[in-house]
């Protein structure tokens, strides 16, 4: 290195540490800005405070941050440092900041393992600075549109990232069409996983992602579903199929609130698993989790063991205990991921409460759009679900979207104010589900935390 | 009295909650006591649509759209135009409403050839035009407000003597440059506007209704709703997009 270099990524590592303190002290997250400040001053400082380590990236619509979380956990608790945007700022910024903070003065890393969660769009700029060992694509789905454009553009964006990393190792969804078709079209070594069994009722989803074959347009046909467009497909034109997964959930003995109880295939070898996260994107979040590991050159036994008792992140099926009522935040960001979330609901079999919260934010999307897509009718036609609170800048949309999926006008009310709606909470003599969108959950879950002396999202 | 409601190619036209817009149609109809049944037509699908009072065609992804236009070609195109003429009301939004027109030619100057149903077509332009955006309703009905999502990077050309559905108060509507929004010829509406549209407009879709009410039995009174949601959601958004919020 010359000597004006290291100067340089001296300065810009000095700058991060600083920009973060400063708005820590405020009280602020700070997780972007140090990430800009230290780039004003070395462009690709990513590249040098991160050289050396060994990295895992994971990318996908849904289930980034869960499945950071199965790794991160997986690494500390069989006694390995390692670092993690638990923030969830997943752009550039955000990992520069996450990454250069965590450096000695010279800007060297102070931990060997990372991982990082990056956001599909950003993933061509993140990744040939860190060259991560492995990257991981947990799926495709349509989300947050206005953003992006169409599902496929998504899908170049992801292509021309992990072109730019050869030496990767790829782990991809098997089951997921648009996913998998990255393995054509590049030249890294890639591992699947997936699910060998059928979930849910079979019946042909009303809307796809991806119902025609991305090779040659035919319509896809399925040997079996698991939800919205995952599962065993084949083109009967081309011939383009899922590829049998070497990491697979093989049988699903049973789901509650606490977690599930599965049998885990590993190159054709059954594990029984625990997973201490409820709900079935969680299964393959899990399945995603354990596949990284083994091809980060890890021993399986270690994640196979930790996911049993791997925490949430924050507002992704995080518990919260306020008085005597125990809720449950469950982010959602999209229609698959939100129909994932109602059907875990709408399934509980015992009376709830619930409470939707849509904000038009930058960062959500100022496309609300996407609630149409999603089936609400499953919570309003859940004679288990009483209440019916609406809240958010966009409440109004949410109530009326209820209305529509016949909700009596009687069994909803709105209320903006978080400070009112927590005091509605508390009056709850049932348990609570709270479905929010993003910016709506770091607001709630701010008030939640206060009140129940919960900590802040970026110490997670 | 029934409304009978034909979605076009629900499996590829269903981008950003459109199918929001049949339920509306739906529940609106049955909370008047009015019958309303909802058939699809799939690509690959040959059926007729005389029997048919209501087409709804949504917006779709760029690459989807091949199968689709050789569906049209292979007879279903003929099918619609006739009826158009015949006077049935369509509602098309976004894809499904450039595809009334002649063709789409893109950004890089390729021509695809689309139905041809109403005199408009649709030139690709580099910036996708994306946001809430509101517009106001010809006066013929009533002249309300409408807001929706607008995310397009189609500019379309209104044919001389073709109706706009509205002019654009905040946004970018047809081109983001004559104002015009959307097209209302014979019995067909046509707009940019996802969100989706109805529910938040219950005005435009009681006009839609009452089209094709009135094209079937020569008249059509549509009983007062509640619309208190309605008028809620779309006051709420009115309101931000004026001010420049969102």
């Amino acid at each position: 290195m010359s000597k004006p270099f290291i100067l340089q990524t001296i300065l810009a590592a000095a700058v991060c540490k600083t920009v973060r303190r400063a708005l820590r002290l405020r009280g602020s997250g700070g997780t972007a800005l140090p990430g800009k400040a230290a780039m004003t001053v070395c462009k690709d400082i990513l590249a040098v405070t991160s050289r050396g380590m060994e990295i895992i990236v994971v990318t996908g619509t849904n289930g980034k941050t869960t499945t950071c979380r199965m790794l991160e956990h997986a690494l500390t608790s069989s006694g390995r440092e390692c670092l993690s945007n638990k923030s969830g700022a997943n752009l550039l910024s955000g990992v520069t900041a996450e990454i250069t903070c965590n450096t000695d003065w010279l800007g060297r890393p102070k931990t060997h393992y990372a991982v990082i969660e990056c956001d599909e769009g950003a993933l061509k700029q993140v990744v040939p600075l860190i060259r991560p060992k492995v990257i991981v694509v947990t799926n495709l789905f349509r989300d947050q549109l206005d953003r992006y454009g169409e599902v496929m553009h998504t899908l170049d964006a992801i292509r021309t990232g992990i072109a730019k990393v050869p030496e990767s190792i790829l782990c991809l969804n098997a089951d997921c069409s648009l996913t998998a078709s990255l393995a054509d079209d590049v030249p890294n070594k890639v591992v699947f996983y997936g699910m060998n069994t059928p979930v849910g009722d079979q019946k042909d989803v009303e809307i796809s992602d991806a119902k025609y074959c991305i090779r040659c347009g035919r319509e896809y046909r399925y040997h079996y579903h698991t939800y919205a467009h995952l599962g065993s497909f084949y083109c009967p034109n081309c011939g383009y199929k899922r590829q049998d997964p070497s990491v697979a959930v093989n049988r699903i003995l049973g789901i509650t609130t606490e977690g599930s109880k599965i049998e885990m295939q590993l190159d054709g070898k059954i594990h029984p698993v625990r997973v201490g996260l409820p709900a079935v994107y969680n299964l393959y979040n899990a399945a995603a989790a354990i596949c990284a590991y083994r091809v980060f050159g890890l021993p399986e036994e270690e994640i196979l063991g930790s996911i049993a008792d791997v925490r949430s992140s924050f507002g992704r099926m995080e518990n919260f205990t306020l008085g005597d009522v125990r809720i449950q935040m469950i982010l959602v960001k999209n229609p698959a991921g939100c129909n994932q979330a109602l059907e875990y609901v709408s399934g509980i079999g015992s009376d709830y409460n619930v409470v939707l919260c849509l904000n038009d934010r930058t960062a959500d999307g100022h496309d609300i759009s996407w609630i149409w897509d999603a089936d609400f009718e499953k919570i309003t036609q859940d004679p288990h679900a009483r209440s019916i609170l609406v809240s958010g800048d966009r409440a109004e949309d949410m109530q009326l979207r209820l209305k529509y999926a016949g909700a009596e006008e009687s069994r909803i009310t709105l209320e903006k104010d978080n400070a009112r709606l927590l005091q509605i909470m508390k009056e709850s003599t049932l348990p609570v589900f709270i479905l929010p969108n993003y910016t709506s959950m770091l607001a709630l879950r701010k008030v939640l935390s206060e009140a129940t002396g919960g900590e802040a999202f970026w110490k997670g | 009295m029934q409304v009978k409601i034909c979605h076009l190619y629900p499996e590829v036209l269903n981008l950003y909650g459109d199918r929001g817009n049949i339920l509306c149609m739906r529940r609106r109809l049955e909370w008047r006591g009015i019958e309303c049944t909802v058939d699809s037509l799939r690509i690959g699908d040959r059926k007729p649509l005389s029997d048919y009072d209501l087409f709804f065609v949504g917006g779709g992804q760029d690459f989807e759209q091949e199968v689709l236009l050789e569906d049209l070609r292979a007879g279903n195109g003929e099918e619609i135009k006739a009826a158009i003429a015949d006077g049935r009301t369509f509602l098309c939004i976004c894809g499904g409403y450039q595809m009334m027109g002649h063709y789409y030619e893109t950004h890089e100057g390729v021509r695809c050839d689309f139905l041809g149903a109403i005199d408009l077509h649709t030139i690709g332009g580099e910036k996708r035009l994306i946001d809430n955006y509101a517009f106001r309703l010809s006066e013929e009905s009533g002249a309300g407000t409408v807001v929706g999502f607008e995310n397009h990077s189609g500019r379309t050309y209104l044919g001389s003597g073709v109706d706009p559905l509205g002019k654009v108060l905040r946004g970018n509507g047809n081109n983001g440059e004559d104002g015009t929004e959307g097209v209302h010829y014979k019995n067909v509406f046509g707009t940019y506007s996802h969100g989706p549209v109805l529910p938040k407009n219950p005005g435009l879709c009681d006009w839609i209704l009452r089209s094709a009410l009135e094209r079937k039995y020569g008249t059509a009174q549509l009983a007062p709703l509640d619309d208190g949601f309605e008028t809620a959601a779309h006051e709420s958004v009115l309101q931000k997009v004026m001010n420049g919020e969102i």
